[in-house]
């Protein structure tokens, strides 16, 4: 463009603004004139309307994309307050019409104190609108800015509170920001304008985003994406933003333009809270992240936990936030160091031990769980009362299986039972969908353990399943513990058995693995009730062995299971077969070796110098546990080398003890003196072993034996001989300085045998 | 700009008592002050002295000094309250650490004193700027513009002067101030258009 022609266009430009000329005689000005009359348009005074609902209209307030908030007199009860109404553009939209009058009418139904009032709709017959109280007060981030970080978690907490209040009644705020949280002289919050983002549909919602929201800062990423279906957690993630603005003084996201904002609330992590002011509670800061992650999964799973955890933090006590924006973090730096550590390795700089030890310690810090495990397994006063109230209940019905009751007998008692089952599951399950986890774990691991027992009192009383073992009254347990009720082992065996699809349902609803630890040791019992059923009675009473024998099975049977398990990708349900598997292989071996003849008896046939005594039978097992730690080093798997482990830990204890006792109940002297020997010798064997698998029991054992050893040879072997002692000393400085040479040593030893060979 | 009653007619009224109409025209222009009032304080003093306490104090300056105002045009009310704003600010700057001076200081009406005026309302003005959307974006976009812009555009647009006003009070022709003021307001497009986008 030339400069004569601008010089034109600015000299009518400016006739048009003092008012000489018109507008419509300059076409190529009408973008200017148009940008100057929405100056206008935002500055001047718009036209209010004289009443609305009766109300005498004073003053506007605010306006936003949807319309505005008139300030008004309800000259009837003398007071103030305040009018939304919805833009013309939009009151000609039935769909959107109707959207604004239904969200108005569910707000009305809501009575919160920090939630603001609706007093009435207003008529059809004038604009839509809708009068609501008045609050008189500043926006959260100003009011609170004089206040300490208590006062401003009493007050994100109210806000918190109020909002899960909306979400019970089945409402989304949708555009929770500061100015949409008003703060009066008491310090009491006020949430107002939800709803009012209004699902506009996806086309229209995202070229209005910058109208619909205002400021964007606030929203949640799924929000910024344009998702088009929210729940509470969007709701909770802006609640977050609003936090962190209170703590840090600046919204989590910034970005030159609304574009850039957006992608920033998508992709960039926040920076933390402590780094802008280190003042900041971490307590704080933890309930702030992690109500800001990214993906909702993560965040609390409504705005009522997370008020729960800032009452926590206001109480004194551990918040249950462990964000993961740490892990994240620190997962970069870890994945670097661990990259570090296995050329390390490579390079020998450090062992492979110290490499495994500090690659599970890394591996730790990554692993994240969820708030509520960590808060289940913490003993609080709530929580072991929570337990303990559980276990009550349990008792009380266990009490109905064992006692007959004249007022409660047969069909009264079975409903009592039932009583006290449905209501643990009912609860559970809701407080579960509510997302109190923590609770809900308590009341269906009471649901787990009642069902079975109920299901007994019901066999009982209905009489099913009344046959007896081998129709013998003496091979039932219930008979033998002399209880006044006496159910069979059929009975037993159908109710455990019952329970067992009812933990295998919880873990897959709940996926909280404690319900495998309930599945497996419900299994275990069932197992036992099985060999109850057999005549495990009968068996104790007049050969233990057999029992302990057929135990086998079992351990087998778990061990196949966990196995199993683990091979489907199921970690977190094998890890609580194996150690079951474990014990009934420790009992049954243990057992056999005490009192199964036969075994006796072949060992005699095959070792005839043992003459089948107990002790070499424990030496004998020691070697199975040697042989099946074996197998499970082939294994690959971290579960089933933690089983080996178990079985190779007791392998010193067995054997040492048995040198022991042989040596004490020795026949002859020279066995006597043969095992008085071989005591402090195979000692000191375990104190070596103890080196390849980093066994530390066994260097304990091994020197513990070892003392014992020694003892043992003063005694019997050398009375009276100062020299042992001597000789003792000498032998453990010799060693002693000898290891603190140890290179040199080996060295000279080396060239020593090499010029002995030739 | 006009509303539907005039500034003048409001004026008068205001000269012989009515304080409800001074309200009225002090509403009509209290945007408009606020934007400028903004732009009068450097970023740095306003941290430290509010808008809302500067619009306020210049509302009660001028229901002070009423009866000395002259109307002459539609322009000049708001160009005696951005004068008497640039007082207040000046004095605020003056005396932020020291107390106001009981004599200069007005007190609003209170059951003490039933003849002092009405506080404008309980909203603050930056609260009710807070509360415009609108606003916020108009704020912004000249926060973007080069100063010079800026200035001709608060003065064209929002203060209302005429352009051979503007050349009075800049020292400058009418058709420099004409070019200054289309060259201003295209770049103030450019900045809207960018906004929507």
């Amino acid at each position: 463009m030339d400069d004569e022609h601008e010089l034109r266009l600015a000299q009518s430009f400016a006739d048009i603004l003092d008012g000489r000329a018109r507008g419509e005689d300059s076409p190529e000005l009408v973008g200017e004139l148009a940008v100057l009359a929405e100056i206008d348009r935002a500055l001047d005074p718009a036209h209010l309307p004289e009443r609305l609902s009766g109300h005498k209209i004073v003053a506007e307030i605010g306006s936003g994309g949807m319309g505005r908030v008139l300030l008004a007199i309800d000259e009837a009860l003398d007071r103030k307050v305040a009018i939304k109404t919805l833009a013309p553009r939009y009151a000609d939209i039935p769909a959107v019409q109707a959207r604004f009058m239904g969200e108005a009418r569910a707000m009305a139904r809501l009575s919160h104190p920090n939630i603001v009032r609706i007093y009435n709709l207003g008529p059809a017959e004038e604009t839509p609108h809708f009068v609501m109280e008045f609050v008189e007060g500043a926006p959260l981030t100003k009011a609170a800015a004089p206040l300490t970080f208590e006062q401003k978690a009493e007050l994100m907490n109210k806000v918190a509170a109020a909002v899960g209040f909306l979400h019970q009644g089945g409402m989304l705020h949708r555009d929770l920001k500061p100015a949409n949280i008003l703060v009066g002289a008491d310090l009491e919050p006020k949430i107002l304008d939800f709803g009012l983002a209004l699902d506009l549909g996806m086309h229209e919602r995202l070229s209005r985003i910058g109208e619909i929201a205002g400021t964007p800062e606030y929203l949640s990423p799924e929000q910024a994406r344009g998702a088009e279906r929210l729940d509470a957690r969007s709701d909770v993630f802006s609640l977050g933003a609003v936090l962190y603005e209170l703590l840090a003084g600046e919204p989590p996201f910034r970005g030159e333009t609304t574009v850039e904002l957006l992608r920033s609330i998508r992709e960039q992590e926040p920076a933390l809270p402590r780094r802008q002011n280190p003042l900041i509670p971490k307590g704080l800061q933890d309930i702030c992240l992690k109500a800001l992650e990214k993906d909702p999964a993560h965040r609390y799973g409504s705005a009522r936990e997370m008020a729960d955890d800032l009452r926590r933090f206001l109480a004194g006590e551990a918040v249950l936030a462990e964000p993961a924006a740490y892990t994240r973090l620190i997962a970069d730096k870890v994945g670097d160091h661990l990259r570090d550590l296995e050329s390390w390795r490579r390079d020998q700089v450090v062992s492979d031990t110290e490499y495994e030890g500090i690659r599970k310690r890394y591996e730790h810090l990554l692993e994240r769980e969820d708030a509520w495990i960590m808060e289940a397994r913490r003993l609080t006063l709530p929580q072991v009362s929570l337990y303990l109230g559980a276990w009550i209940l349990a008792v009380g019905v266990a009490l109905l299986t064992f006692f007959r009751y004249r007022a409660m007998a047969g069909a009264p008692a079975v409903l009592v039972a039932w009583a006290a089952a449905a209501p643990m599951a009912w609860i559970g399950i809701r407080t579960w969908k509510g997302g109190y986890h923590r609770v809900a774990i308590a009341y269906l691991l009471a649901f787990c353990v009642v069902v079975p027992v109920s299901m007994l009192v019901t066999l009982e009383e209905a009489g099913f399943f009344h046959s007896l073992t081998h129709a013998n009254a003496n091979l039932e347990l219930f008979h033998r513990l002399g209880v006044d009720k006496q159910a069979t082992n059929a009975q037993l065996w159908w109710a455990l058995l019952a329970g067992l699809p009812v933990c295998w349902w919880l873990r897959r609803f709940t996926r909280a693995p404690v319900f495998s630890l309930m599945f497996s040791s419900v299994a275990a019992l069932l197992c036992l009730t099985t060999l109850l059923r057999m005549g495990l009675i009968d068996w104790l009473d007049n050969d233990p062995g057999r029992f302990y024998f057929r135990l086998l099975p079992c351990a087998a049977l778990f061990m196949a299971a966990g196995f199993g398990l683990e091979r489907l990708g199921r970690p977190d349900d094998s890890r609580y077969f194996y150690p079951f598997a474990v014990a009934f292989t420790w009992a049954a071996l243990s057992g056999v070796a005490t009192f199964h003849e036969p075994y006796a008896k072949w060992l005699q046939a095959t070792a005839p110098w043992t003459r089948g005594q107990i002790e070499y039978l424990f030496i004998v097992n020691a070697a199975i546990y040697s042989v099946l730690d074996r197998i499970c080093e082939q294994l690959a798997s971290a579960q089933v080398h933690m089983v080996g482990r178990a079985f190779r830990f007791v392998i010193p204890g067995h054997v040492m003890t048995s040198l022991f006792l042989l040596g004490l109940n020795a026949n002859s002297r020279i066995e006597q003196r043969v095992f008085e020997w071989l005591l402090p010798a195979v000692a000191c064997v375990f104190v070596f072993a103890s080196i390849p698998h980093q066994m530390k029991n066994f260097f304990a054992s091994g020197l513990l034996f070892f003392a014992i050893g020694v003892f043992r040879l003063q005694q019997n072997v050398f009375p009276d001989r100062a020299g042992w002692p001597v000789f003792l000393l000498g032998c453990g400085l010799a060693l002693m300085v000898a290891a603190a040479n140890y290179a040199p040593l080996k060295v000279s030893l080396a060239g020593m045998l090499k010029r002995m060979s030739r | 700009m006009e509303a539907k009653t005039s500034t003048f007619t409001l004026l008068e009224k205001a000269k012989a008592g009515d304080e409800q109409a001074l309200s009225l025209v002090f509403e009509q222009y209290r945007r408009r002050l606020s934007v400028l009032v903004h732009f009068k304080l450097s970023p740095r003093s306003r941290e430290l002295s509010e808008v809302d306490d500067v619009v306020q104090e210049t509302y009660l300056r001028a229901f002070r000094d009423v009866d000395r105002f002259t109307y002459q045009t539609p322009g000049s009310f708001l160009r005696w309250l951005s004068s008497i704003a640039d007082h207040v600010i000046v004095d605020q700057v003056r005396y932020r650490n020291r107390d106001r001076r009981a004599g200069e200081e007005v007190p609003f009406r209170s059951q003490s004193n039933p003849l002092g005026p009405e506080p404008v309302d309980t909203r603050t003005p930056s609260r009710l700027l807070g509360q415009q959307e609108a606003v916020e974006r108009l704020l912004e976009r000249l926060n973007g513009l080069p100063e010079d812009y800026r200035q001709a555009i608060l003065l064209a647009k929002i203060q209302g002067l005429s352009t051979a006003e503007m050349a009075e009070c800049l020292g400058k022709s009418r058709e420099q101030v004409a070019l200054l003021v289309y060259r201003a307001v295209k770049r103030f497009r450019s900045l809207c258009d960018r906004g929507e986008a």
